[in-house]
């Protein structure tokens, strides 16, 4: 049992700090790839570009400005810096909720990105400054785990986690495959970027080799069973957390996203594998995604913003 | 080396005004420029600092306020920037057998305080027998009809009170004011240890100093106990206005230290004259809330309608018994201006007794021969607005120029009723680090009385500091800060002089 604002602000926390995280690749892997004067350097910033949903290209910006921007600006609600204001903000709403340590690992990245000394750290070495803020969200999430109970709070910080990284990982994998009007992303360099953002190079050379192929990477990204961050393992955790919440709330009302997450991660779980090319992949993302959605919306329905009537004491 | 300078050199007084203001008494140095004994091994620690260091540890404590999000969070426009309330990093020492004679003064106060509430609410006996005038108390604003023959477990309508004491010149406390509504202040108290024990871990542990980390447990068992004979296992919550209050991180801090849910008005739902929260399995019972809100804005329906921080139908589930509101709706009318004057009156009508601990004196301009007196010597007195709070609606004489005087005499002949006035007093001072260098400012005491079952007296304060030289406002909303308190034990006061 828990406020039903509390569970909301935790599971946003989850959802923000992902956000920020992900970004942080993003903007990483396009300044290093367009270090190269290659077709994978302008394919990672039409990747990152689309990827953050700005399609239209305010872009005679150089990809160093779109990364500064990306990462700084505080009137742009998307930003680094933004996700992690929220996140923070959320974390001070429940502030009773969270541990210390698990405060504190925000609080201070909060501080240090709001800063006045920011702007100067990214300028000196974005990458640096980039690889610090993940380094300082692995340490916010590993203190969540090692810290806080493993009860219904903390479950709602990884969902919050899990359903933003499924979304993540689904609209990049959007964005390269499932374009029906562009050509599916097939340059080496690109494929490798696109696997560098969703923090899988290493895992996908582990298990397919240095082969680097789209129908591949497709499978890893959507369908692979151990990476964290495939769609699939997002689902399975999603459900995981929601059928273990279940414990703590009435059965009544609950059906809706358990139901959801579980005909999602089934989905996932038994697709044929032969019958997944890349052409068709785009039909499948947006499955994916749309269920995604519709999994957020049950969840706010079911535990955060109930009819009441449907709840008054006999 | 830092050395501590001489209270009177700092003093922003002129030569006339020191003439008439006796001198501050100093918490650390006697007259002679003695130490007092018990700070004896502080200031020998401090000698061994030199200012570099000491401004190190400083920043260090003030890290670790950044660090914890104690701040208040000052708004404007696109961005936002944190603020720490100013700490200063020397401890205030007050030796075993002084706080003894503080914790007698505040428990026989207390008590005295919930009888007036009881009675006033009840049977208004001290009305009847004139000890305290009629139209004082029930016209007073924070009176609330509403409470009218409501049943208060314990008799005790204050639960949390935090009372502001100073030092007189001639070093007796006397109280200046009682807090009765939503005193705040106890997180900096507890904050403040906890940055202390890592500053001076050796002098600290050598002082044998009182410990005050039981403040959120006894404050647990308090509001239980508000609801021992109905409620066994009581659902306690800790209302806050929300985020954007400047208090919020306080609430939050109790509420975690107690375990207890921290709710905000759009939490609460009021049902079948029960209230309840909105939790993620639906609705769950609340039996005691710890209101952090003013009594005007917990129930738009009874109370201020404009208000969004409340419940609907809040009150009506307090008089129907089946909340228990902490403190009760009501009690400022025991904590206003003029009433005060009233305490010890109080306390010898209702306990016959002596109050342990002085007011200061005070006149109320209601009174026409007092405030012809309030007039004349506007030049002495510190002239308060009853209503006001927070350092707010206060002329300070002897600091005001001709015009701010002049200004607030014609305010005080518009309502008389409005305005009570005291004397100048210089509060004492104590040593503070200010830009490296040890120089004296003013401080008050704020300590922290529980009552419940029964009263108990924290052995910690809030020592607040006007850190504006020879300013006498420690307020935080003007320019003051606080910093550690240390109540020693028993035994520690000889050990410390050796």
């Amino acid at each position: 049992m828990m406020l039903a604002r509390v569970a909301d602000s935790l599971y946003w926390i989850g959802r923000y700090v992902e956000r920020a995280e992900h970004l942080c690749r993003l903007s990483d892997v396009m300044l290093n790839a367009t270090l190269d004067r290659t077709e994978a350097a302008s394919q990672a910033t039409r990747i990152v570009l689309a990827a953050v949903g700005d399609t239209e290209g305010a872009r005679a910006a150089s990809p160093y400005e779109l990364a500064f921007a990306l990462a700084l600006n505080r009137e742009d609600g998307g930003s680094i810096t933004s996700s992690l204001a929220l996140a923070r903000e959320n974390a001070r709403q429940v502030r009773d909720q969270i541990t210390t340590e698990t405060w504190e690992r925000l609080n201070l990245l909060y501080l240090r990105v709001t800063g006045p000394e920011a702007p100067k750290a990214f300028a000196d070495s974005p990458s640096t400054f980039l690889h610090e803020i993940i380094a300082d969200l692995h340490l916010f999430k590993g203190a969540a785990d090692a810290t806080m109970s493993h009860g219904e709070g903390w479950r709602f910080l990884l969902l919050g986690v899990y359903l933003e990284r499924a979304q993540l990982v689904g609209r990049l994998l959007g964005v390269c495959f499932g374009d029906g009007r562009r050509r599916p992303l097939d340059d080496h360099m690109a494929l490798m970027s696109v696997l560098r953002m969703s923090c899988g190079l290493e895992p996908y050379l582990r298990r397919f080799t240095a082969d680097i192929q789209p129908r591949k990477i497709l499978e890893f990204l959507l369908l692979d069973e151990e990476f964290p961050r495939s769609i699939r393992f997002a689902t399975a955790r999603i459900e995981e957390h929601l059928s273990a919440t279940a414990r703590y709330v009435d059965a009544a009302g609950h059906a809706g996203p358990e139901r959801l997450a579980g005909r999602l991660r089934a989905r996932l779980q038994y697709a044929d594998m032969d019958e997944l090319d890349v052409a068709g992949a785009g039909a499948l993302i947006s499955t994916v995604l749309d269920e995604c959605a519709a999994l957020h919306q049950a969840i706010y329905d079911t535990f955060v913003a109930y009819s009441l009537e449907m709840r008054l004491p006999a | 080396m830092a050395t501590a300078q001489r209270p009177d050199e700092a003093a922003a007084f002129s030569p006339a005004e020191l003439a008439q203001a006796p001198v501050a008494y100093d918490e650390m140095l006697a007259a002679l420029g003695d130490v007092r004994p018990h700070y004896a091994a502080l200031d020998r620690r401090i000698a061994t600092l030199a200012s570099a260091e000491m401004s190190e540890r400083q920043r260090t404590l003030e890290r670790f306020f950044l660090l914890q999000g104690i701040t208040f969070t000052v708004y404007g426009g696109e961005s936002s920037t944190e603020r720490i309330i100013p700490t200063d990093l020397l401890p205030r020492i007050i030796p075993a057998a002084e706080w003894a004679k503080i914790e007698a003064g505040l428990t026989q106060r207390l008590r005295a305080l919930n009888m007036f509430l009881s009675d006033i609410y009840g049977d208004q006996q001290i009305l009847m027998d004139g000890v305290v005038p009629r139209e004082l108390v029930l016209g007073a604003p924070s009176y609330r009809r509403e409470m009218q023959n409501l049943y208060v477990p314990h008799q005790a309508y204050a639960n949390v009170c935090g009372s502001d004491l100073i030092r007189q010149p001639d070093g007796a406390f006397a109280v200046l004011e009682d807090n009765l509504r939503v005193p705040s202040g106890v997180s900096y108290m507890l904050a403040n240890r906890e940055a202390s024990r890592r500053t001076f871990p050796g002098t600290f542990r050598a002082a044998g100093v009182r410990a005050i980390d039981r403040y959120p447990d006894l404050l647990l068992a308090t509001l239980k106990g508000m609801a021992a004979d109905w409620r066994p296992n009581p659902q306690i919550v800790v209302l806050t206005p929300g985020v954007y209050n400047s208090a919020y991180y306080e609430h939050a801090y109790l509420a975690r230290l107690m375990g207890c849910p921290l709710v905000e008005g759009r939490d609460l739902v009021v049902h079948d004259n029960m209230v309840y929260m909105r939790t993620t399995t639906g609705l769950r019972r609340i039996d005691v809330i710890y209101r952090r809100v003013d009594d005007d804005f917990i129930d738009p329906l009874t109370f201020r309608r404009d208000s969004g921080l409340g419940v609907a139908g809040l009150f009506n589930v307090y008089r129907a018994g089946n909340v228990v509101i902490c403190n009760a709706p009501g009690t400022g009318v025991a904590d206003d201006k003029a009433v005060y004057a009233y305490v010890p009156a109080i306390i010898r009508y209702y306990l016959g007794e002596d109050a342990i601990l002085p007011n200061i004196e005070t006149y109320l301009c209601r009174e026409a021969s007092q405030l012809q007196h309030v007039l004349g010597n506007l030049d002495k007195l510190v002239v308060k607005a009853v209503g006001a709070s927070g350092g707010y609606g206060m002329l300070i004489g002897p600091h005001a120029s001709q015009k701010e005087r002049e200004d607030f005499a014609d305010a005080i002949k518009a309502d008389p009723a409005n305005y009570i006035a005291q004397p100048t007093i210089q509060l004492s001072t104590a040593p503070c680090l200010i830009d490296g260098v040890i120089e004296p400012r003013h401080v008050d005491l704020r300590p922290f009385i529980l009552s419940g079952e029964k009263i108990v007296v924290t052995p910690g304060a809030l020592t607040r500091v006007a850190l504006r030289k020879g300013s006498l406002v420690v307020n935080s909303s003007q320019g003051g800060g606080s910093k550690d308190t240390w109540i020693l034990e028993d035994t520690a006061d000889e050990e410390m002089a050796s």
